[in-house]
């Protein structure tokens, strides 16, 4: 459990608002096998597409920028992914560390 | 989520509260947990459940159902003893960490405002310092003072309260005198022993960034094991 750990992403979240913009929060909410971030880990996304944090070690994250910006532009409060190991002769997302993660990403209103 | 929420998370945070946040992944509702106060209506159902992930401090999606539990720790108290030199590393290395800590130091240029910006800081010596804190055995205590008035009397506090983790500046030498004070101070053996000294893991460096790392690691480790 993340004991000693105490990401300001919260934090960078609620400044991001007080700049007026528009931020979706991403948050592992499942993992199996060996996914990089545990469960609780967290990103947040703005309409410009900057981000902070992280849910994986780099590899879903492209893919949750765009959700997050449809989700943003779309207005839509929630949504949840899953994301698979990824097979490496194609070029889709997945997880190279041959993890598996559930993803919740949600509109800060 | 709510901004509202948001900011109510923030403020318990900065409380150093112990909650949990809990969210129907189905419907998009959320709200706060926390021990001996009133589950909202929605999620009464999954009370038991909510409370077994709580307690066991465990994040996760409750079997066969929608609910998703985050729960927030409350930060390790960690106390130092002596504004020193690494002292100041220490800071930067754990200010990213879940730790709240505490600098005691009764010695007043040390112990200034101007070296420790923002900083729990006591200037007093352990004994009346450590009336200020609240302390138990999930504690942690760094000693860097390598000056037995001031050192010791915070690491048989640390010993008498049970803490986690106890480190000590000094050479093999300072250490062996050190536990021989102890010991004639009526401290048993394993509770000695269980004190770390010379304090941090082995790096090989010997500059104040360099102890302060091996420092850091060193607690962080420990933590995870208790």
């Amino acid at each position: 459990m993340k004991k000693t750990i105490d990401e300001k992403i919260l934090d960078e979240a609620n400044s991001w608002i007080k700049a007026n913009h528009k931020v979706a929060l991403v948050t592992v909410i499942k993992t199996w096998g060996s996914s990089p971030r545990q469960v609780g880990s967290k990103m947040i996304v703005n309409e410009n597409g900057d981000f902070s944090g992280s849910v994986s070690g780099g590899c879903v994250e492209s893919s949750i920028i765009d959700e997050s910006l449809k989700l943003l532009k779309d207005n839509k409060p929630f949504k949840k992914i899953e994301f698979k190991v990824s097979n490496q002769n194609a070029w889709e997302v997945g997880l190279a560390c041959g993890g598996e993660i559930t993803i919740y990403l949600e509109i800060i209103n | 989520m709510k901004k509202q929420l948001l900011e109510q998370i923030l403020i318990k945070k900065k409380h150093k509260e112990e909650f949990a946040l809990i969210t129907n992944i189905l419907t998009g509702e959320s709200f706060i947990f926390e021990k001996n106060k009133k589950i909202d209506k929605n999620f009464e159902k999954y009370s038991d459940e909510i409370n077994n992930y709580f307690n066991n401090k465990q994040n996760g999606i409750i079997e066969n159902t929608d609910i998703f539990i985050d729960t927030y720790l409350r930060p390790v108290k960690v106390i130092i003893v002596g504004a020193v030199h690494i002292t100041q590393y220490l800071l930067d290395y754990a200010k990213d960490l879940n730790f709240e800590i505490f600098i005691i130091d009764p010695r007043r240029y040390f112990a200034s405002e101007k070296r420790f910006p923002n900083m729990n800081i006591i200037n007093k010596w352990p004994i009346e310092a450590f009336e200020e804190i609240k302390t138990d055995s999930s504690s942690a205590l760094i000693a860097l003072t390598h000056d037995p008035k001031i050192d010791d009397p915070a690491l048989k506090h640390a010993l008498k309260n049970k803490f986690f983790y106890i480190g000590a500046l000094g050479s093999k030498t300072t250490h062996l005198n050190r536990c021989q004070r102890l010991k004639e101070s009526g401290f048993k053996e394993e509770e000695i022993n269980s004190i770390h000294g010379p304090i941090g893991i082995k790096l090989g460096g010997k500059s104040a960034p360099e102890i302060a790392l091996s420092i850091i690691a060193q607690l962080v480790s420990e933590t995870y094991k208790s």
